[in-house]
């Protein structure tokens, strides 16, 4: 019996391996279709040739875990009583590619929805998945995932985390069912050199020093729990903010949602959760009309101070992941990252 | 546009005029916002206080329908500074003389007090744009929609060809398209006196080559304007109408002349996606597929024909405008109507059409689109208009004088009111937008921009529901206490059916356009009394 914590892949065997595992579970993975984008999609039946692992995927894992909208229950109403039918159980996932912010974010999101009860239709597409991630030796043009302490390269969370060593890639397992994966399909696998260890630390090194962003996140953490944010820092960024739901829509961590019923005839119906932003006015209005959020001055506030000030004081880790995703969405060019330097720039009052 | 939308984020200075463009044109004013943070200077000439004036370094706060006056004294400014382009007005333009000499017998400070802006403003905006060579020109409805909209664009054309900021890259006169595919609807002919590409209905040649294509005659006297037709009223000189994604019943102006027309039809047809408040009028209603159910190309702001496809089937028995076009057609004895593809459509507009020549299917697919004009399938599409000419050869400098709005404000109704688009939620009549649950929640109703000073002065208060009157109709509409609006002036939008703003709107327009001026008139508040 061989070690099963850390393998090496020849890349002549990444398709073989996938082509297996499809055959266990759907398979997910960053897919470019006919119009040139990048998404998570189902790896189809035909061959495996249109993954895509040049391009950051244009969105997270989000959707598969909270999607855009859900169906919760089905209800129906008999003489005032409601009863609730559960929704179609989730499948068993294999999640290919994923970078390393991404499963980042999903860990966050573990958290978020176990307290204080577990999320059952969450936790139920959660315990059905196998996350392999695959290490950034190149980070994209808007990263800053190391400044934010989740990547280039993970260190725990994966089931199988992926280095590409130029022929080859390093995978590492991690607890559970990563493990059991090597160990059924490890004559695909040979055992790890030292040479790889070593070209595996250089990349790393490398990869670390590439970022074209430097985005002082743990400084802006910090400096939040011990200073205010001045309020024409507010106003700047709300002057810019157009209520359009971009960038809690693409963030992987921004979890706000509504739940609505949605009656399908006099007796029954669905009940329906779908994503909602604490950016939006209709958020935080009341129903008479008050609303506690002056969005004129405090559009952002509520957002950024909730992933770098209240998060990193409950959790010790801002829930912005670095992927640089908001920063291309952004209309208003009034993203984090904006906030961040703003901030950090801010003379102590 | 002259320009591309790519080319605004160099530029050096922006001028935007009449355009609320980060919440109407998001796109677009993302790429302007990016040129500030870069260190370009930002001029909005707006009689409101949008989000874009806030972030601009000189917003010049105009009384709406000045907009002549106020460019006038932009361009007298820029001669006495000596900051005018003679070179370029030598070599690219005519009829100079003409409007120096007219802009020289201007009074400065009467151009002043009738824009109600102070001559030191307008002095800093005239240099800031005169001085830069990548000076760009952005405008929209504000500009157009006034009896003296023509002349509204022509004085901006003759600002930009003064100062040579037209012909190169990051310098030109820009337009934003309203509608994503207006651009392209204009460019198809839906205008009154031309064929599709702006080939001029007189032109025999170019009758006869769509004689010759179509095997039929077509009509060679120009038709009527859209106010036109919705405004015969009971003339009887309009006897049916197809109206096709368009909510004339809610957005033209002076409703209720526009109600009798439609009433009086012999027959009236819409096709729309939603049953509108047009829709509800018709004899026929063509349930027609929406931009996810069908193919086809838009045309957007920077003349770009983009393929658009189809992303889900027609739900239940929605028909993409083609086919119920085509249907129509044949059942009429149109020959020809008989297209087996969106790619067969386009080959006979790249064969009618000179300035979409190049635009085959399968070159739009590969190339992300292209821009016209693009004349042949080598031709790589046109990123700036009006390198080395002007399409009618030399810019003509025409002189622009100052008309006061058809309606001015009175004891009786001592407000101005502007309309527009109110909302980044809301897109037009919200026929799309209202059917969308968490828009309705973003914005859930009309509101009427005030200036606080009002409100005091009539002791309303913010939330309130007032009646708001001119000549033509009556409104019950709710406050909103705001500093966008100056005082005298208030401002809602034409997307709530509740609140059918355009049955107080003008239906005077402009003579060449036939724009009618929504942008001004006279209205006076009332407090509504508690039952």
């Amino acid at each position: 019996m061989i070690d099963l914590k850390e393998l090496i892949l020849s890349k002549d065997n990444l398709y073989p391996l996938l082509r297996k595992l499809r055959k266990e579970a759907r398979l997910i993975a960053p897919v470019k279709n006919e119009h040139g984008d990048t998404l998570f999609r189902p790896v189809g039946d035909r061959d495996t040739t249109d993954i895509d692992l040049e391009n950051q995927p244009q969105e997270s894992l989000k959707p598969f875990f909270l999607p855009q909208q859900e169906t919760l229950a089905g209800y129906t109403i008999n003489k005032g009583e409601y009863s609730f039918s559960p929704p179609p159980p989730a499948l068993d996932t294999i999640f290919f590619g994923v970078r390393s912010c991404d499963l980042t974010a999903l860990l966050y999101m573990d958290l978020i929805f176990s307290k204080p009860f577990k999320d059952a239709t969450y936790f139920d597409r959660r315990n059905h998945s196998l996350i392999i991630t695959l290490g950034c030796n190149q980070p994209f043009a808007n990263c800053f995932c190391e400044a934010t302490s989740s990547g280039p390269y993970l260190e725990y969370g994966y089931g199988l985390q992926f280095i590409d060593l130029g022929d080859r890639y390093y995978v590492s397992a991690g607890r559970g069912k990563g493990a059991d994966l090597l160990n059924k399909w490890s004559y695909f696998f040979r055992e790890v050199e030292e040479e790889d260890q070593n070209r595996r630390y250089q990349l790393f090194l490398e990869a670390r020093g590439q970022f074209t962003r430097n985005i002082q996140v743990p400084h802006a953490c910090r400096k939040l729990q011990q200073e205010p944010v001045a309020e024409a820092i507010w106003e700047k960024l709300s002057s810019r903010c157009y209520d359009c739901g971009g960038c809690a829509y693409v963030c992987p961590t921004c979890t706000c949602f509504s739940v609505d019923d949605k009656p399908q005839d006099n007796s029954s119906g669905i009940r329906v959760r779908s994503w909602d932003a604490c950016t939006s006015s209709g958020f935080t209005r009341m129903t008479g009309g008050h609303n506690p959020v002056d969005r004129t001055r405090h559009a952002l506030k509520r957002r950024f101070l909730h992933k770098l000030k209240h998060d990193f004081a409950s959790h010790g880790k801002a829930s912005c992941t670095g992927c640089g995703r908001c920063v291309d969405i952004c209309f208003g060019g009034v993203d984090i990252t904006t906030f961040i330097e703003l901030f950090t720039q801010q003379e102590k009052p | 546009m002259t320009n591309s939308i790519g080319e605004l984020v160099d530029a050096d200075v922006l001028l935007i005029t009449g355009s609320n463009t980060t919440e109407t044109h998001p796109q677009i004013g993302r790429n302007i916002l990016e040129a500030v943070d870069r260190g370009a200077k930002l001029l909005v000439i707006d009689p409101r206080k949008t989000d874009i004036a806030r972030q601009a370094d000189i917003h010049l706060a105009l009384r709406p329908g000045t907009d002549i006056a106020l460019i006038n004294a932009m361009m007298r400014i820029i001669l006495d500074e000596d900051l005018a382009d003679d070179l370029f007005i030598s070599m690219r333009t005519e009829n100079f003389i003409a409007l120096r000499d007219y802009l020289h017998r201007l009074d400065l400070d009467e151009l002043a007090r009738i824009t109600e802006i102070d001559r030191a403003t307008i002095h800093e905006a005239a240099c800031t744009y005169a001085r830069s060579s990548k000076s760009v020109i952005c405008y929209c409805l504000g500009v157009t929609q006034h009896t003296c909209g023509t002349d509204n664009v022509q004085a901006v054309a003759n600002l930009a060809m003064l100062t040579g900021n037209v012909e190169k890259k990051h310098s030109g006169v820009d337009p934003l398209r309203g509608q994503n595919n207006v651009q392209g609807a204009c460019d198809m002919a839906a205008l009154p006196a031309v064929l599709p590409g702006y080939q001029s209905l007189a032109d025999l040649e170019v009758q006869k080559r769509f004689r010759d294509v179509w095997k039929h005659d077509i009509p060679t006297t120009p038709g009527k304007s859209l106010t036109e037709m919705t405004h015969s009223g009971k003339d009887g000189s309009i006897k049916a109408m197809f109206i096709m994604g368009e909510n004339p019943a809610l957005s033209d102006p002076h409703l209720n002349r526009v109600k009798t027309t439609l009433e009086n039809l012999d027959f009236l047809a819409v096709s729309d996606i939603f049953l509108t408040e047009t829709a509800q009028l018709a004899d026929v209603v063509f349930p027609a597929a929406s931009f996810a159910e069908k193919g086809g190309t838009i045309t957007n702001s920077e003349r770009r024909v983009q393929i658009c496809r189809r992303a889900i089937p027609p739900i239940h028995n929605c028909r993409p405008d083609s086919h119920i076009i085509m249907d129509l057609g044949k059942r009429i004895g149109c020959p020809g109507m008989d297209f087996d593809s969106d790619a067969e459509i386009m080959e006979e507009i790249s064969l009618l059409t000179p300035i979409y020549g190049g635009m085959h299917y399968d070159r739009l697919a590969r190339n992300h689109g292209l821009q016209w004009p693009c004349l042949d399938r080598n031709h790589p599409g046109t990123e700036f208009l009006h390198k080395y000419y002007f399409a009618r050869g030399k810019g003509r400098f025409t002189i622009t004088r100052h008309q006061e709005p058809y309606e001015k404000t009175e004891k009786k109704y001592p407000f101005t009111l502007v309309t527009g688009r109110g909302s980044y939620h809301h897109y037009h009549t919200a026929t799309m937008s209202r059917n969308s649950k968490r828009l309705v929640r973003e914005y859930p109703l009309a509101l009427l921009e005030i200036n606080r000073a009002d409100c005091e002065k009539l002791q309303l208060k913010d939330g309130e529901t007032v009646e708001l009157s001119s000549k033509r109709g009556t409104v019950r509409i709710t406050t909103q206490i705001t500093d966008r609006v100056k005082p005298g002036t208030v401002f809602s939008s034409f997307h709530f059916f509740e609140v059918p703003i355009n049955e107080l709107t003008v239906d005077a327009m402009d003579p060449k356009s036939k724009c009618p001026e929504f942008k001004v008139c006279a209205v006076q508040l009332k407090k509504v009394a508690h039952d």
